[in-house]
């Protein structure tokens, strides 16, 4: 049957409501047992000590993106519904504040939204705390809307995709996609063995036991 | 790499990421829409401010579009629905591999009271960021980013960028 089924009428809202549910503990499951549960295993990626959310970020898009495609080209799938209705809207500018200011708050608080709920399950009492927050920070971005209304639907650009503006097609933007993926993949090893953060500090990394060799550990920070 | 005992245990983080693709494309095949978390938070707390002050919340500019003329109640949505499924797909895992556990996620050097303060100070500021961007890792990052948005892909790379360098001025909570 060709998807998505619900714009094409085969199930209503009361089902898409219990099909929520599903997929959400789909998704949240998978989270869990990504790592996602805990605000370290979430931020170790900003300091090169373990890169996991990146790799599972980009293989999780990768994938999507790859099925999507190869789902339309079976006749699976109706990529025009989501061209025409359901692809997110650019805006450009408010976007890119918006992710600059949700990436300060990703490292400063540990968590994602996402994430924040599955680490609540977990036992996490900052992740709750985080939440918390959230919610304090929409409050504000509500009572401050007079001011920011304007700024927050401006530079429209309607639903725009990567292949759209750069004039190119589909396939061939999601191939230099995988590309990206697979270059991000190789540079997250290498991110870890560099490990700017911890070359002092870890004492493991510094001499490695055998106590004279210093070659290999260039003290960047002060050790706790 | 230095020893990480909460960091042990998971699945490969690439058979994870395939999960999750596929959880996402499963979405996207059922509904023509992605997964999200942020907009039921944004519900959420526009609720609980209706408790308090139902006039202005429903005459708020940005509120007003959870309220504004709609007949089912704001928390009746899908992305609402689909967050408490989270919830309990986490229960689920983290309870089936034991390992729930009561803590506060810092690094070795951080104290309680440091990181419970960041992560409020944290969270309001993804918050609002979150309402600029429409949507957070789930909805622009993950979603956005498999069907390829413009504004999507741009904000993935603002969170990184950002939160890269940012990263460096809270390395005492982490370390």
């Amino acid at each position: 049957m060709t998807g998505p089924l619900y714009m094409f009428g085969v199930f209503g809202h009361a089902t898409s409501l219990l099909v929520a549910v599903a997929i959400g503990f789909l998704f949240g499951f998978v989270l869990e047992r990504a790592g996602f549960g805990d605000a370290r295993n979430l931020t170790n990626i900003f300091y090169f000590r373990d890169m996991r959310v990146l790799r599972v970020m980009f293989s999780a898009v990768v994938t999507a993106m790859v099925g999507l495609i190869a789902l339309s080209w079976v006749g699976l799938f109706d990529y025009s519904m989501l061209l025409n209705y359901t692809l997110l809207p650019t805006y450009l500018w408010p976007q890119l504040v918006g992710g600059i200011l949700f990436g300060i708050g990703f490292v400063v608080g540990g968590y994602c939204p996402g994430t924040a709920m599955v680490s609540v399950a977990s036992g996490r009492l900052d992740a709750l705390v985080f939440l918390g927050g959230m919610i304090a920070g929409i409050w504000g971005f509500a009572l401050g809307f007079p001011v920011w209304g304007w700024f927050y639907k401006s530079s429209n650009l309607g639903r725009l995709t990567l292949w759209q503006a750069f004039g190119l097609n589909m396939e061939l933007t999601a191939a230099i996609i995988v590309v990206m993926a697979l270059a991000a993949f190789y540079l997250a090893g290498l991110g870890e063995k560099w490990a700017p953060y911890d070359r002092v500090a870890t004492g493991e990394r510094y001499d490695g036991g055998s106590s004279h060799d210093v070659s290999r550990g260039i003290p960047l920070c002060k050790p706790n | 790499m230095k020893t990480m005992e909460y960091a042990e245990g998971f699945w490969n983080p690439y058979v994870a990421g395939v999960a999750l693709g596929l959880v996402l494309l499963l979405t996207f095949y059922l509904m023509g829409t992605g997964l999200g978390a942020s907009g039921a938070v944004a519900r959420t707390s526009a609720v609980l401010a209706h408790t308090v002050a139902p006039a202005s919340v429903e005459q708020n500019g940005y509120f007003k579009e959870f309220y504004g003329g709609a007949k089912r109640h704001p928390l009746v949505s899908w992305m609402v629905f689909e967050v408490i499924g989270v919830f309990f797909g986490g229960l689920v895992a983290v309870l089936t591999a034991r390992r729930f556990r009561p803590l506060v996620a810092r690094g070795p050097g951080a104290s309680i009271g440091l990181r419970l303060g960041l992560a409020l100070l944290g969270g309001a500021i993804a918050g609002i960021g979150t309402r600029f961007a429409m949507g957070c890792t789930s909805g622009q990052a993950l979603s956005g980013g498999a069907t390829m948005a413009v504004g999507s892909w741009v904000f993935m790379m603002a969170v990184f960028g950002a939160a890269f360098i940012a990263a460096y001025f809270v390395r005492r909570q982490w370390s």
